[in-house]
């Protein structure tokens, strides 16, 4: 078959894809209401969820890992696109990353000796641990699956991205739940399961996300 | 030059809103410029398999032509998507080749005329695909038949041809990935 009869067959198909944005968020949207539905049947949702919410030491868990996942989506998004290397900025992701260590620090300074590693160890790490993994699975590949319909050159990195936006939103469902409040732990514990989530994602990625 | 990318962003963007002329216009304009690029880097490979690459890379495009971000020039999408695909279909074939996006530039005054060379890669995905969609892609891009002609020769609405057709574009690029590797 010459060129331009492949244009000619090409040029006939005008079938057009949703926008990228759009696949995900139909694929999230579900994914992570069925995650809240998971935590609240299962574990339960903690008794004093309200009081946390406005709590500042608290709220901030969900705030950071909310944010992470929303800064993570949206640049898994843009590397998604062939060009999208060269016009994605990390930084956000770092500045989140700097105020949640910012955070470990302060309440490391702020927490007496003695308490410091009762409070790090707290009474729910493997729950943590394993809950947040779990809960990213659905998140995660609908983030991934819709990366596949995208045409990203580097795929092991939006992979890991993906993993962070998944694992990110999962932790803040997680919270939901958790009533942990000291950042050394959830900083420590949260931090470790979604860089899990996104090391996992990463492999993943490097597999999947080629074209 | 300058002028020559506004236009393909025109044309492209134009494309993308279900204009098949233009679109038509578009990849006609950027086949050349692959096709030079592919050859200057494969030499050795014979026209016939550049003119693989050179498909290969025409289907990546049409497949993911919803990724360009309509506000962003074209050019840069297109050479990310050409540099991803032709080094990949050299390494395919067994060549490590470097390509930096600078060099995409030099080849725009690629020769434009017609080009006589016979792919084969596709017409063997062809032959994979299943009857009614290899029909579909023959009648189309061999014959030059419309939409409309192809759904009356074969009795389906248009609707369906235009379903079958991009399923089998779409089938296409798999096949040739798995077939290539």
């Amino acid at each position: 078959m010459k060129t331009d009869d492949l244009i000619r067959a090409l040029a006939a198909d005008t079938s057009q894809a949703r926008p990228l944005s759009a696949q995900a968020l139909a694929g999230l949207v579900p994914a992570l209401a069925f995650a809240v539905l998971m935590v609240w049947l299962t574990l339960g949702f903690r008794a004093d969820l309200a009081q946390s919410l406005v709590t500042p030491v608290s709220a901030v868990r969900i705030v950071l890992t909310g944010a992470l996942g929303l800064v993570a989506l949206r640049l898994g998004l843009l590397l998604a696109r062939p060009d999208g290397r060269g016009r994605a900025r990390l930084w956000p992701l770092g500045l989140i990353g700097a105020l949640a260590l910012g955070l470990l620090a302060w309440a490391y300074m702020t927490t007496p000796d003695g308490a410091r590693q009762m409070a790090v160890v707290g009474k729910t790490t493997s729950t943590c641990l394993t809950t947040i993994p779990l809960l990213s699975i659905l998140p995660v590949a609908a983030i991934l699956y819709a990366l596949r319909q995208g045409a990203t050159t580097v795929p092991a990195l939006a992979g890991a991205v993906a993993g962070l936006a998944g694992g990110g939103l999962s932790a803040a469902v997680y919270a939901l739940h958790c009533t942990e409040n000291s950042p050394l732990f959830y900083v420590t514990w949260y931090g470790l399961a979604i860089l899990m989530v996104s090391a996992v994602s990463a492999l993943l990625g490097a597999r999947l996300l080629r074209w | 030059m300058a002028d020559e990318m506004d236009e393909w962003s025109r044309l492209f963007r134009a494309a993308n809103t279900g204009d098949s002329r233009a679109y038509t216009l578009f990849l006609q304009a950027v086949a050349p410029v692959l096709r030079g690029l592919v050859r200057a880097k494969g030499a050795g490979l014979g026209e016939a398999a550049c003119e693989d690459v050179v498909q290969e890379v025409l289907l990546a495009i049409h497949l993911k032509r919803h990724t360009w971000d309509a506000a962003a020039p074209v050019r840069p999408w297109l050479y990310a998507i050409a540099r991803y695909k032709v080094v990949d279909a050299f390494r395919a074939r067994g060549r490590r080749i470097d390509l930096p996006i600078e060099e995409f530039a030099d080849d725009l005054a690629a020769d434009a005329g017609p080009d006589p060379t016979e792919a084969a890669d596709v017409d063997k995905m062809i032959g994979m695909l299943d009857g009614r969609s290899a029909q579909i892609v023959r009648k189309i891009g061999l014959e030059g038949a419309s939409v409309a002609e192809t759904g009356q020769a074969l009795t389906m609405s248009e609707g369906a041809v235009r379903v079958a057709l991009h399923r089998a574009l779409k089938t296409l690029a798999v096949l040739r990935e798995r077939h290539v590797k």
